[in-house]
């Protein structure tokens, strides 16, 4: 026997959900693309697309504040952030390659020193996650090994069934925590064939031999020959489910205003620029090799984790056609 | 310009075996200069990976110069790779450069601003009929549905002054002018619901910069938006930042923007930025009888002072 | 409920006395607000704090006065960017942030007895000068202590009471020299760049460890004649200065391959960089 739920019940969990108070956030159509972003109503939820920016954003938002200050004639007053305003949060129909990238950024977020900013996000929100049954060409989550049906990161997973509904597994004491909160949405019932998953074409990479070039070649033509085309800009950094570079800055006016934290890409030219003029990548191939070097082998020393899901937003998004996934394979060749 | 009758007389799709010659002729022209150290490099189209995809190449061999294609997936504005933003490109030497009709015109307004000398470069023209829309089917015939919106009202298939131009035109269908009709719409706005339509799509912008990065004219040594002494536009992604870098945006292209739409193409969100860019350009036109691109001229009309420009509206 | 702090949050501080070094560097000395701050901020000679000139940003400096003496500690910065300028633009009295101690040190614990030999150049004494003074103040540990430093001009030679009290003292050898034609008539040092300078003093290599901090270029000149001298690649620690943000190893721009400048660093041996990619 398994949990299963129809999809007129998913969007009832939602309404259910968003009338407690819980922030829900799930794909929703924002003019001409769909985003993930809080669902007013369980109608809002888009079930076929992949949205065009991650859900990392749940836990580490495009821009934040991080503290606030006011200056007055007795000195400088600085408020902290409070982390109770980060609500309960159920992120719904996560797909799998951004279900598992949060279990990826939590290593950075969490080493040595704890980002409570987005710690706290975490700790609140509920992933459930929905297996793909559709791809397109710039998906290649099988070849960094994950998997269309791969419930990893989620807390709740749902596979979609031949006649419609989902099956329901709880991966996490989250994930039963929501089907034992909502009882009343879930059948137990002898589980319907499970749609077909999704099948991207490219070959499963090995991640490992890559891993060995690039500890080797921080030198060779390939940075040149791939990247002399990059335009420079953030898009692909800005729709990845992993990357988390940031930058830090004072807003406001000069007696009172936040200082904020958000998205910067490794692309841009001014990211490692110093005040002095002088700028240790001041050339675009060796801002792209650090951004293949940090997704496939720096994160990967640091952490023991590959920074990069497979979701395929960077492919799609990059306006001068830079193709990670070609970039992988030319590595695996080598 | 094409012939208006052969236009109605055309079929619903376009005959894109017409891009087959159009590649032939390329890859002759580019082995031929590379052979004969003509160029340093050829910045053309190769295949991308995935079915239907074309990207820019910088190709510096005859041998490299069999892969470059053109097709309705070269969408790249390749003139990009010849303003100082693209240094090491530039840096290679001497350059041809492969550019449709539309792509002239940014190519005659980087020579009016000094960015770029004719001699400098030899350009590889080509004959066009339209390339792929953003997100469009790549798998079905060119048509209707997936064309490109700028490819729909254009007028430049053929290009003027290139030092070749290879493949020749199919039939042509007629589309609706879709960009047209928009800037109608938008003009039929009231200033209110302008601002609240601009609003509403700068809102959602995340300062990925492409927009500015794909840009042929966006290739100042530092953008006004980088600068932070002082801090004239706020570099987050929020509402008022959002707003100051557009304007910014709009307004020193104001005369320059050339209409190849990378910038729309580019935006990940979506935003209609040659919708702004356009607009602009029929102020432009309105107010100075200026149209960018279809000369190398000096200036744009925004960029230039003349004692008897019309101050009436300084009050 | 949330059991982490706000690690982006500074310390307050209140400038207690400005120094004007040369024209365009300064050093600031930073009292703590917070009683608590003020008696239990501990670091240690190489460490960095980003300093925050509210409403301007954050800026990236080591710790510039030695753990030794207490109560403050100080930096010190040449405005070039929009917050070091903020800076500058603060009074006595005025408040700014401190977050910190960030980033490893010099490990003095393994120097004790041995020879010490500080190399270096224009605005890069301030992240050897806070090992010079805790060198000094526990003199006794350690056996020679020679310092060779140079700048452009005589205008831009920092900390100059203090290079003229180590000139008077008698248990440490200051060699000073500035650039040719950087000297005026009263310069009674020596002429040169510092790597020629530091051939001609030819410190003994034997039982010493060199500190080698400046601009790249001094660095690159500087190492082989060190090598010269008979220095191991794992006697001659230097620090990297990468542009930084949060200072915590999560913002990403700091690192040089797989090494985090703000977390690993910025206390390297040569033998550290020479094995780090060239990207610095």
């Amino acid at each position: 026997m398994q949990k299963t739920i129809t999809e007129q019940n998913l969007r009832a969990l939602i309404d259910l959900l968003v009338k407690k108070g819980t922030r829900v956030v799930g794909p929703r159509r924002a003019g001409s693309i769909t985003l993930y972003e809080p669902l007013a109503s369980g109608g809002e939820l888009i079930l076929g697309e992949l949205p065009r920016r991650s859900a990392k954003e749940a836990f580490f938002p495009l821009c934040e504040n991080i503290l606030s200050f006011e200056k007055t004639t007795e000195g400088v007053k600085v408020a902290d952030v409070d982390p109770s305003q980060f609500p309960e949060t159920v992120i719904v129909g996560a797909r799998p390659c951004d279900a598992a990238a949060p279990g990826i950024l939590d290593a950075v977020f969490s080493w040595d020193y704890k980002d409570k900013f987005y710690l706290e996000r975490r700790r609140k929100t509920t992933i459930i996650g929905l297996a793909c049954t559709s791809c397109d060409d710039a998906c290649f989550c099988t070849s960094v090994g994950l998997s269309p049906a791969d419930p990893r990161g989620s807390d709740l997973f749902l596979t979609p069934l031949e006649g419609g509904g989902y099956a329901c597994e709880a991966v996490t004491e989250k994930g039963e925590k929501l089907l034992a909160e909502f009882p009343q949405l879930f059948t137990d019932a002898e589980a319907a064939k499970a749609l077909p998953q999704a099948e991207p074409a490219g070959e499963k990479l090995d991640l490992a031999r890559i891993k060995s070039w690039l500890d080797g070649n921080f030198e060779n033509p390939l940075w040149a020959e791939i990247s002399e085309r990059c335009a420079g800009c953030g898009a692909c950094a800005f729709v990845c489910p992993a990357c988390h570079c940031f930058d830090i800055v004072d807003e406001g006016g000069e007696t009172k205003g936040c200082r904020r934290k958000s998205w910067d890409a490794c692309g841009f030219g001014k990211f490692t620029n110093h005040a002095s003029g002088h700028n240790p990548r001041d050339a675009q191939p060796k801002r792209y090799r650090n951004r293949i070097m940090h997704k496939f082998k720096y994160y990967d020393d640091k952490f023991g984790k590959t920074l990069c899901t497979g979701c395929g937003r960077c492919i799609r998004a990059c306006p001068v056609g830079i193709d990670i996934a070609a970039v992988l394979e030319e590595i695996s060749k080598k | 310009m094409i012939d208006l009758a052969k236009k109605i007389e055309a079929p619903a799709t376009i005959d894109i075996t017409a891009y087959a010659g159009a590649t032939e002729a390329i890859r002759a022209e580019a082995a031929k200069l590379l052979t004969e150290g003509a160029v340093a490099a050829v910045i053309g189209y190769i295949p991308g990976r995935r079915n239907g995809t074309a990207i820019p190449a910088i190709v510096t061999s005859p041998e490299k110069a069999q892969e470059l294609i053109f097709s309705p997936a070269c969408v790249n504005n390749l003139a990009l790779y010849l303003t100082r933003a693209k240094k090491e490109v530039k840096g290679k030497g001497r350059l041809a450069v492969v550019a449709k009709g539309c792509d002239m015109r940014a190519l005659a307004g980087l020579m009016g601003e000094s960015q770029l000398k004719r001699e400098d470069v030899v350009i590889i023209g080509v004959a066009c009929a339209g390339v792929y829309g953003s997100g469009a089917d790549r798998d079905a015939p060119l048509a209707e549905k997936n064309i490109a919106r700028k490819c729909r009202e254009c007028r430049v298939h053929a290009p003027e002054g290139a030092d070749v131009v290879a493949g020749s035109l199919p039939p042509l269908p007629e589309f609706s002018p879709v960009e047209a009709e928009e800037l109608a719409r938008l003009e039929a706005m009231t200033p209110a619901a302008r601002w609240a339509f601009w609003k509403e799509h700068f809102s959602r912008c995340i300062r990925c910069m492409a927009c500015r990065s794909l840009c042929p004219f966006c290739y100042c040594e530092q953008c006004i938006c980088d600068r932070n002494r002082p801090q004239a536009v706020e570099a987050t992604p929020r509402p008022a930042g959002n707003m100051a870098w557009h304007i910014v945006r709009a307004m020193h292209l104001a005369g320059r923007c050339a209409g190849c739409a990378e910038c729309e193409r580019a935006c990940p969100m979506d935003i209609p930025l040659n919708l702004l860019n356009r607009k602009m350009a029929r102020e432009l036109k309105e107010l100075y009888g200026h149209e960018a691109g279809l000369e190398p001229k000096e200036k744009g009309p925004l960029n230039e002072y003349r004692e008897d420009d019309d101050q009436s509206f300084i009050k | 409920m949330c059991d982490h702090k706000n690690i982006y949050l500074p310390h307050l501080a209140t400038i207690e006395e400005i120094i004007d070094e040369t024209p365009d560097v300064r050093t600031l000395r930073l009292v703590f607000q917070d009683e608590d701050v003020r008696e239990n901020f501990t670091f240690r000679s190489g460490q960095f704090a980003e300093y925050s000139a509210f409403g301007a940003g954050e800026s990236t400096f080591c710790i510039a006065s030695s753990p030794t003496r207490k109560g403050y500690i100080e930096c010190c910065f040449r405005s070039v960017g929009r917050v070091t300028e903020a800076l500058r633009g603060l009074e006595a009295g005025d408040t700014i942030g401190v977050r910190g101690p960030y980033g490893n040190s010099f490990p003095i614990e393994e120097f004790y007895g041995r020879n010490l030999l500080f190399v270096t150049g224009g605005i890069a004494l301030p992240p050897l000068r806070t090992l010079i003074w805790n060198c000094l103040d526990q003199r006794d540990k350690f056996g020679d202590i020679t310092i060779v430093y140079g700048a452009r001009s005589e205008a831009d030679l920092v900390y100059k009471r203090e290079l003229r009290e180590w000139e008077e003292r008698s248990d440490v050898k200051l060699v000073k020299t500035v650039d040719p034609g950087g000297n005026g008539p009263e310069w009674d040092g020596k002429v040169g760049f510092v790597p020629t300078i530091l051939d001609e003093a030819a410190p003994s290599a034997e039982n010493t460890v060199a500190m080698v901090c400046g601009p790249p270029v001094m660095i690159k000149f500087t190492l082989p004649v060190l090598e010269k001298l008979g220095f191991s690649d794992d006697a001659i620690y230097t620090t990297l200065e990468n542009r930084m943000k949060c200072g915590l190893g999560k913002c990403g721009r700091c690192n040089v391959g797989n090494v985090y400048v703000c977390k690993d660093g910025p206390v390297f041996t040569a033998r550290q960089v020479k094995a780090m990619p060239q990207e610095f």
